[in-house]
């Protein structure tokens, strides 16, 4: 009943519009004091401490400062120039150009929503300009930024890793089929829409214009090669692969001759930023998750559901239920930040791979960042084409399905996100 | 001085500190993999790299409150009348307050407790690596008091708050 209630108080505190990251703190403030009085307090300092010294997640910064330089030094614009001429002459080519740039880094920074600002920027009124309807250029960017979650380099998946205690590495590899599949269903769509509706041919395909912007874009082709190669490869950690990104993006950045001091200085703010907003989640959950393990509240969950049903495909429909409407009301880092402590005994007592679950987690996490009413990158992307947001969600069904199909196939055919892992790493 | 002006003198440090603990927190990664290909393993960087995460989140938790970027949910309190939306918000401020203001007495306390004793590979004092809980709660409850008048009129005019896509648009 007690803890019930404090659970309560934690829930009342975020609805209030307290951050999610204090109401953990201050609820489990609240459970430390009627559970075990005045006294318990004196560690909890050194808990959020410790709670924000989780070694692997210093690649979350590098990664976001690495995706802001790329962004605003030039690398981005040159990667859509180089997609232009190599797509721009089929139907619906400039669509298809937004699925690949998304697909190429859109998580690298992070942030999809940041990234369907600095990104859609650039594509989405060019699209507008070319004649495609604007409910569909958000529509399409927004939704080809969520699917870069499962795309590695992928916060939300470093994040997941350390929450689970599972490999990043593993994680990051799971991601590559299932994205890369996923991004190519994405232009199929777009292309589909664009005979349908008639949307336009941006340019007849002219192999010197493929060979200049390949030759302009090339360093940045490196940057994905050096960094996921050195991580696959076993050479480096995720971390040490995101130092090197923000190495490799600052110089090649520099050689590009357009990074400004600042855009650099809000690079760099921005980074610190939103590792903050994130690393205080962790910390405090750290807070939250000794008041949870003494509660044992994991362990009644997976009992509960255990008594319901034991049978694997039964509760991983039940876990999809969840977290798809967690996705819908919580940002993706903190859906995944307060879910996984939770049901991390259910996912093992049925005997759900975690790197497996991890895929599912991240991508109902994207499903849910293109569902009102948060919708963060949905929004942030009607903002950019200046669109109605009923306008967008309408364009953006027949892509949500499509994410929904990708759920359905990475969550019952194992062997589509687990197939490279099993093979390269089991 | 305004209170404008003090804003922006507090978020101008706040982000140069910012800024400088993420640039050398990328310095530490880069070297600490230089070393290890050259076969000469820095002992203390997993350590060291740990806590200046630790630095980072504090200090820049603090400038994100500053900036509003914390996550939260705003909707249902900005769609109540005038009077439950206000005493939500009153209610909301003073538990943060109150919360970072337990966090930086209790952070003090701790530091004193820990007295000499330092990290384990580098004999830095682990006083000064634990001093960012006790400052960053300070700081952050400075932001929200500076906040304060911004986020009391919207809540008495019924305005949302900035959203993430105000954040980062700010940002570019």
């Amino acid at each position: 009943m007690t803890t019930a209630l404090i659970l309560l108080a934690g829930l009342a505190m975020i609805f209030i519009n307290i951050p999610i990251a204090v109401a953990l703190g201050a609820v489990s403030i609240v459970a430390m004091l009627v559970l075990q009085g005045t006294n318990s307090l004196l560690g909890f300092p050194l808990v959020l401490f410790e709670g924000a010294t989780k070694f692997p997640l210093i690649a979350i910064p590098l990664f976001v400062l690495a995706g802001a330089i790329m962004n605003t030094g030039g690398i981005s614009r040159r990667l859509i120039d180089f997609a232009s001429a190599l797509l721009g002459f089929v139907r619906g080519g400039l669509a298809m150009v937004n699925v690949g740039t998304s697909l190429f880094f859109a998580e690298i920074s992070g942030s999809a929503v940041a990234d369907v600002a600095a990104l859609g920027s650039i594509l989405i009124p060019e699209m507008k300009r070319k004649g495609y309807p604007a409910p569909f250029a958000a529509a399409i960017t927004s939704s080809s930024a969520s699917l870069a979650i499962i795309i590695p380099p992928s916060i939300p998946m470093i994040l997941y890793a350390a929450m689970a205690d599972t490999s990043v590495v593993q994680l990051f590899v799971a991601g590559i089929v299932p994205g890369v599949v996923g991004g190519l269903l994405m232009m199929v769509l777009a292309w589909y829409f664009a005979v349908r509706y008639n949307f336009p041919v941006e340019q007849a395909f002219k192999l010197s214009r493929v060979w200049t912007t390949f030759k302009a874009a090339g360093l940045a082709f490196l940057l994905p090669m050096i960094i996921l190669g050195g991580i696959f490869g076993g050479f480096m950690t995720a971390t040490e692969g995101a130092a090197l990104a923000v190495l490799a993006s600052l110089l090649i950045s520099f050689r590009y001759g357009e990074l400004r001091w600042k855009k650099l200085r809000a690079a760099m703010v921005d980074g610190g930023v939103q590792t903050a907003v994130v690393m205080l989640l962790v910390a405090s959950s750290a807070l939250l998750g000794d008041f949870l393990t003494r509660a044992q509240l994991p362990q009644m969950l997976a009992a509960m559901i255990g008594d319901f049903t034991s049978n694997k495909y039964m509760v991983l429909a039940l876990l999809n239920i969840f977290l798809l409407l967690i996705g819908m009301i919580l940002h993706s880092a903190a859906a995944i930040i307060l879910t996984v402590p939770i049901v991390m005994p259910l996912v093992m007592m049925v005997g759900i791979d975690p790197v497996h679950f991890g895929m599912i987690v991240t991508l109902n996490l994207a499903i849910g960042q293109q569902t009102p009413p948060v919708a963060s990158v949905l929004m942030t992307a009607c903002s950019v084409a200046k669109a109605d947001i009923w306008d967008v969600s309408k364009a953006n069904v027949p892509f949500v399905i499509l994410l929904f199909v990708l759920l359905m196939l990475v969550t019952y055919v194992p062997i589509f996100p687990m197939g490279l892992v099993e093979l390269f790493y089991r | 001085m305004s209170l404008l002006k003090l804003r922006s003198g507090f978020e101008w440090l706040l982000e140069v500190i910012t800024m400088f603990l993420v640039v050398a927190l990328t310095v530490v990664v880069l070297l600490g993999v230089s070393f290890r290909y050259t076969g000469n393993s820095l002992g203390w960087y997993d350590e060291v790299a740990a806590v200046m995460l630790a630095w980072v989140t504090y200090y820049g938790a603090a400038l994100a409150a500053l900036k509003r970027a914390h996550i939260s949910v705003p909707g249902f309190v900005y769609s109540r009348p005038r009077a439950v939306r206000m005493a939500m918000v009153v209610l909301g401020e003073a538990i943060i307050i109150t919360f970072f203001v337990l966090l930086a007495i209790y952070g003090v306390y701790i530091i004193g407790v820990l007295g000499s004793s330092t990290l384990v590979s580098v004999p830095i004092p682990i006083a000064v690596t634990q001093s960012t809980i006790p400052i960053g709660a300070a700081l952050y409850v400075i932001a929200e008091l500076l906040n304060l008048p911004d986020i009391l009129r919207e809540a008495w005019e019924g305005r949302k708050p900035p959203s993430e896509q105000d954040i980062v648009e700010e940002l570019q």
